[in-house]
């Protein structure tokens, strides 16, 4: 994470604002393992039926599971769909 | 998402398939081109997935390029063709105003609980009234047609009401009063009943009855003929008062002792006709499946067609019934004989009728309870009828004069 980044999401926590409001930093929601909801992403660079890889500003997030479908995407959001086994964080290098 | 997927299918979408290997990047491109894509599946190698048909319309160079649209669906994208058809179009849009004009207008008139004459009369009065078949339900208010026909004939009860293209008229025709007796009328009283008199209280004219007196059915109790105090000559006038009288009434009644009652086994089947006009056709289901049933059905109308044909499905619903035989006890058949004879009892005698003693034998056999009964009763048995004066035939000696 950029220094300029972790700054503006500090502030945005000390303000009690939504971070993705004033950082580059992703939002990620999950419903139960069935859905994953990521926010502030910049594509996507795998998708398999087993897995799915989502660029965001600073990380890559890669989601392992099985039957993966991608319920929606367009410039704001990614809704994946499936069942979900595993989530993992890899920092860009 | 349910929202959003309805509101493209009648905007319109696209279904596009790719067998690229890097379907990621495609989807990427169209990120980028502000393209939303939805339900994106792997389909093979490649994949498969949506976009709106305005964003394939305004990006159709690019998407042609490196995909290959599959489908085009949506409400929207069926009525840009129905432009091209102009034949059909218009011939859809006459059969829709056909079929409102049609269902809109009353096309028959039926009169019910008449006689054909009457019938007749209903429908000139309404021609009168400038309500000539076909017309257009609007322009029929009911309440006024009930007025109309109450006033112009003698019913007791008139309703009108609209069904489909049907206007129907329900009428209940009066019943002639019985002729009533007036006060100032000579007459006399009779006796309805065999009886033995109880009480005589006579208002005016002359009992011929006294207590103790067995009297029949038929016999005057209070004559209307009365003798003038100042002449030798009769007089008719009208009878008034109450006679009451003994009353005897004999019952006989029987009950079993085993019943064989219907029950149903809770098992059904159900047929269905088709039903044109008066003949009806099955379509599926058995006629009589069961060896014992009870058979219901109902009809169950086609919304529009039943309206304007006499097109509509018939329900039959066979329940299957087996005959149990059951024991009645004796309390409840001599309690059911005892309610039945009472019932009858009321038939027969008046309101105001009051029970003196009443004798009620049970007995039974092998196969039956009995109750032989006889109830004493006092009650009015008076009834008034009407006198007429008879004309004298003129004697042979007053012709000769």
């Amino acid at each position: 994470m950029s220094k300029f980044n972790n700054f503006r999401s500090k502030l945005a926590d000390e303000l009690e604002i939504p971070n993705n409001a004033l950082s580059d930093n992703f939002e990620l929601r999950m419903h139960g393992n069935k859905k994953v909801i990521i926010e502030n992403h910049l594509g996507l660079t795998v998708y398999d039926e087993n897995m799915v890889s989502i660029k965001t500003n600073d990380q890559d997030i890669k989601i392992k599971g099985s039957k993966f479908k991608i319920e929606e995407i367009n410039n704001l959001k990614v809704i994946v769909k499936g069942n979900i086994k595993e989530i993992i964080f890899s920092m860009k290098e | 998402m349910l929202i959003f997927k309805l509101m493209y299918l009648i905007r319109g979408y696209v279904v596009i398939r790719t067998d690229d290997k890097n379907a990621e990047k495609v989807l990427n491109i169209l990120r980028r081109r502000n393209i939303a894509v939805w339900d994106v599946e792997k389909k093979g190698k490649g994949i498969k997935f949506k976009i709106s048909y305005e964003d394939y319309i305004k990006n159709s160079n690019l998407i042609n390029e490196i995909v290959n649209p599959v489908i085009k669906r949506g409400a929207m994208l069926k009525l840009n063709k129905v432009k091209f058809r102009k034949g059909f179009s218009i011939g859809l849009l006459i059969l829709i105003i056909s079929l409102y004009l049609l269902t809109s207008m009353i096309w028959d008139v039926e009169v019910v609980g008449t006689n054909q004459t009457n019938t007749n009369e209903i429908l000139g009065l309404l021609e009168e009234n400038k309500i000539k078949i076909p017309v257009s339900i609007s322009r029929i208010e009911t309440k006024q047609l009930e007025t109309l026909i109450y006033n112009n004939f003698e019913y007791k009860f008139v309703d009108v009401f609209v069904e489909g293209s049907k206007l129907i008229i329900f009428v209940r025709e009066r019943e002639p009063e019985p002729a009533e007796i007036k006060s100032n009328e000579p007459s006399s009283i009779i006796s309805v009943k065999n009886a033995i008199i109880n009480k005589v209280i006579a208002k005016s004219g002359q009992p011929v009855v006294k207590e103790g007196d067995v009297v029949y059915e038929g016999q005057t109790l209070i004559m209307g003929i009365v003798k003038n105090k100042n002449s030798d000559e009769f007089m008719m006038v009208p009878s008034d008062g109450i006679i009451y009288g003994k009353t005897y009434y004999n019952f006989e009644m029987k009950e079993e002792k085993i019943r064989s009652v219907n029950m149903s086994t809770n098992k059904s089947k159900t047929v269905y006709y088709l039903k044109l006009n008066e003949n009806s056709i099955k379509i599926i289901g058995d006629k009589d499946p069961y060896e014992r049933y009870d058979y219901r059905e109902s009809v169950i109308k086609v919304p529009f067609v039943s309206n304007i044909t006499d097109i509509s499905f018939l329900k039959g619903v066979y329940y299957e019934e087996e005959i149990k035989k059951i024991e009645i006890d004796k309390q409840t058949a001599q309690n059911k004989m005892k309610v039945a004879m009472y019932d009858e009892l009321l038939e027969r005698c008046d309101d105001d009728s009051r029970i003196l003693k009443s004798n009620i034998n049970f007995s039974e056999d092998d196969e039956f309870y009995y109750l032989i009964a006889q109830i004493e009763v006092i009650e009015d048995i008076g009834e008034k009828i009407r006198i007429f004066p008879i004309e004298e035939e003129q004697t042979d000696e007053t012709k000769e004069d």
